[in-house]
């Protein structure tokens, strides 16, 4: 019963933000910024615990799996102008991804952040799911990692537009893929925005950006660890 | 009427990544159930095994209130004092940064090989 009323009234709070945001489009209006601060005062009031309130809400978490799988579905549409485009996705996303990964460790570094947090940081600008996935793999913990990506995705949803203006980018192609490298599916809403092609360049950025991190979370990832503990060593 | 249509194609949606967990058994790969189930979907697909109407729907709606399954986690950050500190704002400033440089060297990466690509045609 708790269970039900948890969802309902999550996905009413959701709803609500959303239209704030459609209509506004305030960045502190942000569904993930709006909404899990107004359900953070209301269940402080009803008494119930973040943990309590994760646990009832467990089944939104959980669509997380088959809307991962759903990604089939956007790819397989646009197959032609994935073959068309391979080349420049490739090299764009590869060279994105490494671009994540150094430039948060150089500044994780850079802030003395302790191991817990350095290591879970690292996969943050993936989608969630996969993410969750590289941070158990590399040893990480997925609860803060996941926090990582929702900023992440908060933060690329406001600067990504911004970061589009001032590069003077013009191709819908190079805005789709900035904008879901940077910031996964949050990005991808955003570029929903823009236009269809921006949107699908966007959804499939997050992808190959899911795929080829997961490559970097076995190959660069645990040396550039052992590296920092030699380091400190 | 159409809400039925949804819960039933996420329903199928879930049979997928039950197969991914399922293949995730038997190859050892470090991916995720869900990658694999996105992929054995995808196969599906190609090999016209399903038809596209029988996911359409679902998955149009699993990716269009995609925010919506991150709230839960994202209440969850209460449970992180460090974030609500100094230590926090340092973390979401470091977040800004880098993801401004991921998107800007994304965004020209893409750009120049397409402006390449548009100046090739135009020698043509």
């Amino acid at each position: 019963m708790e269970m039900i009323l948890v969802i309902i009234l999550t996905y009413l709070i959701y709803r609500l933000s959303k239209t704030a945001y459609g209509k506004w489009s305030f960045p502190l209006f942000h569904p993930l910024l709006l909404a899990p601060i107004l359900l953070i005062f209301l269940i402080f009031m009803v008494d119930m615990s973040a943990t309590q309130y994760m646990h009832n809400s467990k089944w939104l978490t959980n669509l997380l799996g088959p809307a991962t799988v759903a990604f089939a579905v956007p790819i397989y549409k646009n197959l032609a102008i994935i073959k068309k485009y391979i080349g420049t996705i490739i090299v764009s996303i590869t060279f994105g991804t490494l671009v994540a990964i150094f430039s948060t460790f150089g500044l994780s570094k850079l802030l003395h952040l302790k191991y817990d947090f350095l290591i879970s940081i690292l996969p943050r600008s993936i989608t969630t799911p996969i993410a969750i996935e590289v941070s158990k793999e590399i040893g990480g913990l997925p609860t803060l990692t996941t926090v990582f990506v929702i900023i992440t995705g908060v933060i690329g949803g406001i600067v990504g537009p911004t970061v589009i203006k001032s590069l003077a980018i013009k191709t819908p192609i190079a805005k789709g893929l900035a904008l879901g490298m940077g910031a996964h599916g949050v990005g991808t809403n955003k570029a929903m925005e823009y236009g269809k092609q921006e949107a699908t360049f966007s959804s499939l950025a997050m992808i190959f950006a899911a795929l080829i991190t997961l490559i970097w979370g076995a190959v660069i990832i645990p040396p550039l660890m052992n590296m920092n503990i030699h380091h400190i060593l | 009427m159409k809400l039925g249509v949804i819960i039933i194609q996420v329903l199928f949606l879930y049979l997928f990544l039950f197969l991914g967990a399922a293949v995730k058994e038997i190859i050892p790969l470090p991916i995720p159930a869900s990658m694999f189930g996105l992929f054995l979907l995808f196969l599906a697909l190609c090999l016209k095994m399903i038809k596209l109407e029988w996911v359409e729907k679902g998955a149009n709606w699993l990716l269009a209130e995609l925010l919506l399954f991150f709230i839960p986690s994202a209440v969850g950050v209460v449970n992180y004092d460090e974030i609500l500190s100094v230590q926090g704002a340092e973390i979401v400033g470091l977040i800004g940064v880098s993801t401004i440089i991921v998107m800007g060297m994304t965004a020209l990466t893409a750009e120049k090989i397409m402006g390449r690509k548009g100046g090739k045609q135009q020698w043509r």
